[in-house]
């Protein structure tokens, strides 16, 4: 085999992974953009709540015996899934009690519409959750124990790792059925209306506040079913959410602020440019190579991929 | 229908309202007029429930309104079409006025509400599909009043529907406006600059200066009024 045929191999498989880890990506800057989204909210925990995912998913798993009832290939993709139930409901109590005081038409006429009290509250529920986590559930990383992160299938000459492919295809079918539900469903348009324009969501009879603590806990929920599934194929601890924040706010960045479907996009770019920059660069410099293209997007596109072009009223 | 009693808006030190009353019966069109920053803007948004007053009762149609939360005030049939449009950017022309029919009553009308909208302003039917950030200033205000009568209201309150249109675009508004009232028997409370249109086509008026009610009456005496004619219609 020629050295441009082994490139070409590299290239592809490069590519094939970039796409199975930006799947999960992708959803897990879906749940960070549809936080700011619908609320303006910028939410430092939300890397956090992929943590509590991690460890929700790890729990129902192993100690809920998940897997022991429905084997190790099966298990751990339900103990995901239901790591965003978990999560959620986490994310509709904080909203109750803590974030909707400082956040919605509650917000609006305090100082800096309450942005502020946002930013100091959602850093305090991260350092909260990431110490707690560590007083709860230790410092020792774990993963879900699973064969699927060991083994791959075989398409020709490039590989495809069961853990991530399996976790794509349900990352995938959950960004679907959200995508699906702001589209189609009433509660989905009137929190879509109400991050268009909360004031006048309010006149069209819209419970704006409501809207908010479902966008908030969904996107807690979303993100935690990303860091369920990826807890198959990564090892984590309680600070593991700090190296996602950056890498989703990246993505949600890079997709356009405000925008869901770009926030999409935008973590499926990061995870494939993630990839692809190993064919070039040291493992070391993925990240670094995520905040170059980062950053020439956001020279070139101010507003990111799919910046709302819509916003000129 | 709707009765405002001295009510006191004030935004920290700032007095917006003071002391204003003004009532709507059934099917009365009426108008408040008055300069920029006489208060209008903040007396709807006192009804709506966006700003909180001060002092003063809000009563509609058997309600302490007052008490109830401003999420459930368009429900009793009060459609507010605000300042400056409004309209959601992001979503389709026909997805604004299904948002419009959230109330009871506007799901429950929605195809004849429908047809009334698109009868009005057809121009919203050739462009159902389209991003509503995208349609023109005189489309979007057309969006808006539509989508406030999606919502079957009782009572519509506009608020300056003519700012920033063309004066045809603005005539056009003014027109359908009063085609509402008139064969929709929807009461109609609206706020305008343009003195000399909103006090044409009203039943009652109320002259708004600095906060405060300067004059009242009905359509025939502020037209004649010597101080109305001075200030407003420049003759």
């Amino acid at each position: 085999m020629g050295a441009v045929e082994l490139f070409a191999i590299d290239f592809f498989q490069a590519l094939i992974t970039g796409l199975l880890v930006g799947g999960t990506y992708a959803l897990m800057c879906v749940g960070l953009g549809m936080i700011f989204g619908v609320m303006r909210v910028v939410n430092f925990a939300q890397g956090d709540f992929f943590m509590l995912g991690m460890y929700a998913a790890y729990y129902v798993a192993t100690a809920l015996g998940v897997m022991a009832v429905l084997g190790p290939y099966v298990g751990p993709v339900v103990a995901g899934l239901l790591a965003g139930p978990i999560v959620f409901a986490v994310g509709w109590l904080l909203h109750r009690f803590l974030v909707g005081r400082v956040t919605g038409v509650a917000a609006v006429g305090a100082e800096g519409d309450g942005h502020y009290a946002q930013i100091i509250l959602t850093l305090g529920i991260a350092l909260v959750l990431q110490n707690g986590g560590l007083i709860l559930f230790g410092s020792l990383p774990l993963s879900v124990p699973t064969p699927m992160s060991r083994e791959s299938w075989e398409l020709g000459e490039f590989l495809i790792n069961q853990a991530r492919a399996v976790s794509f295809a349900v990352a995938i079918v959950v960004a679907l059925l959200l995508y699906l539900f702001l589209k189609r469903t009433t509660l989905g348009k009137s929190m879509r209306a109400a991050a268009d324009n909360a004031e006048a969501a309010l006149y069209m009879g819209i419970d704006v506040d409501r809207c908010h603590r479902t966008a908030f806990a969904l996107g807690c929920g979303v993100t935690a079913i990303a860091g369920g599934l990826i807890a198959s194929s990564q090892s984590f601890q309680p600070y593991i959410g700090f190296d996602f924040v950056i890498t989703m706010y990246a993505g949600v960045v890079l997709g356009g602020l405000g925008s869901i479907l770009g926030a999409f996009w935008g973590g499926m770019t990061i995870g494939l440019v993630q990839q692809m920059s190993t064919l070039v660069l040291p493992f070391q410099l993925q990240n670094t190579a995520i905040f170059v293209v980062f950053l020439l997007i956001v020279f070139f596109r101010p507003h990111g991929m799919f910046g709302r072009s819509a916003e000129r009223t | 229908m709707l009765r405002i009693a001295s009510l006191d808006v004030a935004y920290g030190g700032l007095r917006a309202l003071d002391g204003v009353s003004i009532e709507v019966a059934h099917g009365q069109f009426v108008a408040v007029v008055g300069p920029n920053g006489a208060g209008k803007t903040t007396l709807f948004r006192a009804i709506s429930g966006t700003v909180t007053p001060a002092g003063g009762t809000i009563h509609y149609d058997g309600h302490d309104l007052l008490a109830v939360p401003a999420a459930r005030r368009p429900h009793l049939g009060i459609a507010h079409v605000p300042e400056g449009r409004q309209v959601f950017p992001s979503m389709t022309v026909l997805e604004n006025l299904e948002l419009g029919a959230y109330t009871e009553a506007g799901r429950a009308r929605w195809r004849e509400s429908l047809d009334l909208v698109l009868q009005l302003f057809p121009v919203l039917g050739a462009r159902r599909g389209q991003l509503a950030g995208t349609l023109s200033g005189g489309e979007q205000q057309m969006l808006a009043i539509g989508r406030g009568l999606a919502s079957a209201p009782k009572l519509l309150m506009l608020d300056e529907p003519s700012m920033g249109l063309a004066p045809a675009v603005a005539d056009t508004i003014f027109d359908r406006i009063q085609q509402i009232h008139h064969e929709h028997g929807v009461a109609v409370l609206l706020v305008e600059q343009r003195v000399a249109e909103a006090l044409e086509s009203c039943d009652r008026g109320y002259v708004l200066e600095t906060g405060r009610i300067v004059m009242q009456g009905n359509h025939d005496a502020l037209i004649a009024d010597d101080r109305v004619k001075k200030a407003y219609l420049g003759l």
